[in-house]
């Protein structure tokens, strides 16, 4: 039966962005009265351009094609801990949701040294951006994931997600986390109203002026593992919101979370759609907010186990 | 115990040739052989008592007033000497590098026999047992500090950088002197086995010995705000004494603590409290710090203050789960915290070796100035890429390592459900901040340093470093990698020492037994995944691109056609939006003549640096302080808000007076 989640979690994990990323831009067309390009539309964009072939500028190193690459690895590695299919993952221990922090962190560094190589001033403006949004998310996540950790008892990143609605105290813990970990989908997969993947103009950008020398395969890499990115989060969030427990069948957990990574899929659409991009001096406050929310989820459970109940 | 005394006199006779012989060339591998014999000789005796072969111990009779030199090996001293001789060693020969240029003009032996004796200084202050020799062997790691320092010393700075160290330090014995008198007037000896008893009892004595304990070992390892000193000395000092001063040679402040802490047997909760706050102050204020300096070596000296930090909050989980009785967040914490020492030694040297070469090849540390030498020096830029992956803990090297295990106290279920366990939960999410801050530091650092074209055409790179300077950083790489990779290496090293913590809890295992181990397994399969998975990616590029090469044009402009490497971003604008965030701590002091007018006189300039609030503040107090208290009195009467305040003290101070009044009077 793991071996068959394993497998099961293995493609969700390389297939599912493809139809995440469809899901989000199919929405936003529709809610701009468009018909929007196919589902699948992202694969066919990466398979042509696998094809291609890149130009390099002449001040780069061995370093601006080594980034997309360990981007992509350090991110597939990090969806193998990940629990995306409910409360399974492939690879599960003890603070492994330490691991996969990190693993994103590593990442985002190969992305940004990328940046940086060659030499660009826009390049460099967008990996500071990302150097300076990523530092302030990263307190916001852990405070969630250890009042997790600290609320359900558990320490693997697998079993930690089932807080559940029970009681109030349950419920402001989970209400607190998904806020959190909406804003960290909103920062770390590029999305509005942080940052807006297909605007063109470069003063604006996060992630996209990062990637502006990155051309063919390199620049599939990167956009994969965005997506990839993107539907990890997604179904973060739709394991906090997945009613069924361990008891109802790693089956049944699993279609219903991959149903409801869709549907999260279909609201970041949506937040799109009706959400103008913040301006770029709000966006460390709109941070914060995450880290104040996760924060009031850490004081609930504090209270909660130290004797208020 | 005679391998140690052997060792003590091969380095002896070492720094003696160093100091006699005609050529610096001789001079330096004087030094060098006399160090690898004493570095073998001292693993000799070390490595079975780390892997728990049993403690060491001997005595020497001496004259009045120290009576005996009482000398005890333990798990904790071996560990410490196990690594402080070898990388002094390496420093060694990458001080024979780094000196050469001055060979034909100046006597390097002087730098050669104080390295000698700092490694004599090692051996004294890791296995004696009494106060006065301990003492000695301090002051002598401290001056020999100081005199490698000033190394250049016709420069004022960096006679002014010595001076301020050198005083630094000076305060921080008067703290250990003060406890130790303490201990001495209660128990009538300087042997620190006799100072166990008295630390043991709970009472106010103990708890001010142990705060001025803290202090005294925090300046010696520049925690946070006793880190004024480090910056400056380890920007103006050779980057050989500067990487083993934050690598090694203050590491013995830690080592201090962790001494006191097994004499202390159970410490009260507070103490737990104090030591994870003050290293979580480190922490944070340290690694703020990075991010805004300009001078390389000056940005590696704050990182210090935030590794010691880190390897003082493991400490402080120890201390808890000592208070709580908790042998899970004991074996986590002092592991975690022990192993990040090893770990910051090896990653800080080789940051500040390649530091060190960049100042060789360009003589400059500026990072503004500098830009593209990734190309120009391939070794040194993979050294430091290597090491600030490690120090900003990403897997799969050593930082993370040791890091993990600290989360995994941190966030462990032994401590009491509530309050407690929250203000554990924030320390993670502290530590997790200093990992991002981290990231951005070095990133900024490696990128405006070696990506890029360079910034100032009057910067000229000389190119790749010599052999002797390369070879200790390959090493330090190397190490820094094995022990990411196999972490049971670290493991296996810390394992006795963090065992001797578990000692005085009741029913406690081995620490391997109580998760670091079982933790640590799945981080090496990660890390050997994470490399397999990225094999494997580069194997498919490289197959979608075979054929004809990739063509090489100019980096896209956006539209414009005259870049020049001057529009590049520098290190000050990649930090900025972050440093603004925290305008307080981050103060920048701007110098500018802006142009004025269409026909602008010749010689306008801007230079913004970012000075040390804490440093400012200190010398503001201490040349103005009066002026600071009268300006702050004549604002009383006019400012409402403070005319309240000064109300409310002085009613405060009135209720309390009349209470203990009252409370004698009953």
């Amino acid at each position: 039966m793991s071996a068959l989640l394993g497998l099961a979690h293995l493609a969700a994990l390389l297939l599912l962005p493809f139809p995440v990323v469809g899901l989000v831009n199919r929405t936003k067309a529709r809610w701009a009265g468009r018909k929007g390009p196919r589902l699948l539309q992202s694969l066919s964009d990466l398979r042509r351009l696998l094809r291609k072939r890149p130009v390099y500028s002449r001040v780069t190193t061995v370093l601006f094609v080594a980034g997309p690459l360990v981007l992509l690895a350090s991110t597939l590695v990090a969806g193998l801990v990940a629990p995306l299919l409910g409360a399974f993952a492939p690879l599960a221990f003890r603070y492994d949701f330490v691991v996969f922090a990190y693993l994103w962190g590593l990442g985002r560094l190969a992305l940004m040294l990328a940046a940086l190589d060659t030499g660009s001033s826009f390049e460099g403006m967008g990996a500071s951006r990302e150097a300076t949004f990523s530092a302030l998310v990263e307190p916001a996540l852990f405070l969630a994931l250890g009042t997790l950790a600290a609320a359900t008892g558990q320490a693997s990143f697998s079993s930690l997600l089932h807080v559940g609605f029970g009681s109030v105290a349950q419920a402001v813990v989970s209400a607190g986390v998904l806020v959190t970990l909406v804003i960290l989908l909103q920062v770390e997969a590029a999305r509005v109203p942080v940052d807006d993947p297909t605007t063109h103009l470069e003063l604006t950008m996060i992630h996209e002026v990062m990637i502006l020398d990155h051309a063919g395969p390199d620049l599939a890499a990167v956009q994969y593992a965005a997506a990839v990115k993107l539907t990890v989060c997604a179904a973060l969030i739709a394991g906090m919101l997945n009613p069924l427990g361990p008891a109802d069948g790693p089956g049944l957990v699993a279609a219903v979370n991959l149903a409801l990574t869709l549907a999260v899929a279909v609201g970041v659409g949506l937040v799109e759609s009706l959400v103008a991009r913040l301006k770029l001096q709000v966006i460390p406050q709109y941070v914060l907010v995450g880290a104040a929310s996760a924060f009031v989820a850490l004081l609930t459970t504090a209270w909660w186990q130290g004797g208020g109940r | 115990m005679t391998l140690l005394w052997l060792a003590a006199l091969a380095l002896l006779v070492g720094a003696a040739l160093s100091l006699g012989l005609k050529d610096n060339e001789h001079r330096g591998w004087a030094a060098i052989g006399s160090q690898a014999v004493a570095t073998a000789l001292v693993l000799i005796e070390v490595v079975p008592v780390l892997l728990g072969g049993g403690d060491l111990r001997s005595s020497v009779a001496w004259s009045f007033p120290i009576d005996r030199i009482a000398v005890h090996l333990d798990p904790l001293g071996a560990f410490f000497l196990a690594w402080s001789l070898p990388l002094t060693l390496v420093g060694t020969v990458y001080a024979l590098g780094y000196l050469r240029p001055w060979f034909r003009t100046r006597n390097a032996g002087v730098q050669f026999a104080l390295l000698n004796v700092t490694s004599l200084s090692f051996i004294l202050i890791y296995t004696v047992e009494s106060a006065f020799v301990f003492l000695l062997g301090w002051e002598i790691a401290a001056v020999a500090a100081w005199l490698l320092v000033v190394w250049d010393y016709r420069n004022q700075k960096i006679r002014f950088a010595g001076f301020n160290y050198l005083v630094s330090t000076h305060i921080g014995l008067f703290f250990l002197l003060a406890a130790f008198m303490v201990m001495y007037s209660q128990v009538g000896s300087m042997d620190f086995q006799a100072f166990g008893p008295f630390l043991r009892t709970p009472g106010p004595l103990r708890n001010v010995t142990f705060l001025l304990l803290v202090t005294s070992f925090g300046l010696k390892s520049a925690f946070f705000p006793f880190h004024t000193w480090l910056p400056r000395a380890h920007s103006a000092a050779p980057a050989h004494v500067s990487a083993l001063m934050s690598g090694v040679i203050h590491k013995a402040g830690l080592f201090g603590l962790l001494r006191v802490t097994l004499l202390l047997g159970a410490p009260e909760a507070w103490m737990g409290w104090y030591v994870l706050g003050f290293s979580a102050l480190s922490v944070l204020l340290g690694v703020l710090y990075t991010t805004a300096q300009r001078d390389l070596k000056r940005l590696l000296g704050y990182s210090s203050t935030e590794n010691v930090g880190i390897a003082g909050m493991g400490f402080g989980v120890g201390y808890l789960g000592l208070a709580w009785h908790q042998p899970a967040l004991v074996a986590l914490g002092f592991t975690g915290g022990i192993l990040h020492l090893l770990n910051h030694a090896f990653f800080k040297c080789l940051l500040f070796y390649a530091a060190g070469a960049v100042y060789r090849a360009t003589h400059t540390v500026d990072l503004e100035r500098l830009g593209g030498l990734a190309r120009r020096m391939p070794w040194t830029a993979t050294s430091f890429l290597v090491g600030g992956i490690a120090i900003s803990a990403l897997p799969p090297l050593n930082g993370f390592v040791s890091e993990l295990l600290i989360y995994a106290g941190l966030l462990d279920q032994g401590a009491p459900a509530g309050i407690e366990r929250g203000l554990l939960v924030l320390g993670a999410a502290l530590l997790a901040f200093a990992g991002g801050v981290s990231a951005l530091a070095m990133t900024r650092a490696f990128g405006v340093t070696f990506l890029g074209a360079p910034r100032d055409p009057a910067v000229h790179c000389d190119g790749e470093v010599p052999r002797s300077m390369r070879l200790p950083m390959a090493l330090l790489a190397l190490g820094v990698l094995a022990l990411g990779l196999l972490p049971w290496l670290g493991l296996a090293v810390v394992e006795q020492p963090a065992a001797l913590f578990l000692a005085g809890l009741e029913g406690a295992r081995p620490a391997t037994q109580l998760g670091a181990a079982a933790l640590l397994g799945p981080v090496a399969g990660v890390g050997a995944l994470l490399l397999l998975v990225l094999a494997a990616l580069a194997a498919v590029r490289w197959w979608l691109q075979r054929g004809a090469a990739a063509p090489r044009r100019v980096t896209w402009g956006c539209g414009y056609t005259a870049p020049t490497p001057r529009m590049q971003y520098t290190g000050t604008a990649f930090s900025s939006q972050f440093t603004g965030i925290f305008p307080t701590v981050l103060r920048h002091l701007r110098r500018e003549r802006l142009p004025e007018g269409p026909f602008p006189p010749p010689g306008d300039h801007i230079n913004t640096h970012c000075v040390d609030a804490v440093e400012q503040r200190m010398f503001e107090v201490m040349g103005e302080g009066d002026g600071l208290v009268t300006r702050l009195a004549r604002q009383i009467p006019v400012e409402p808000r403070f005319s309240l305040a000064a109300g409310l003290v002085v009613l405060l101070v009135v209720i309390g007076m009349v209470l203990t009044a009252a409370g004698g009077g009953r």
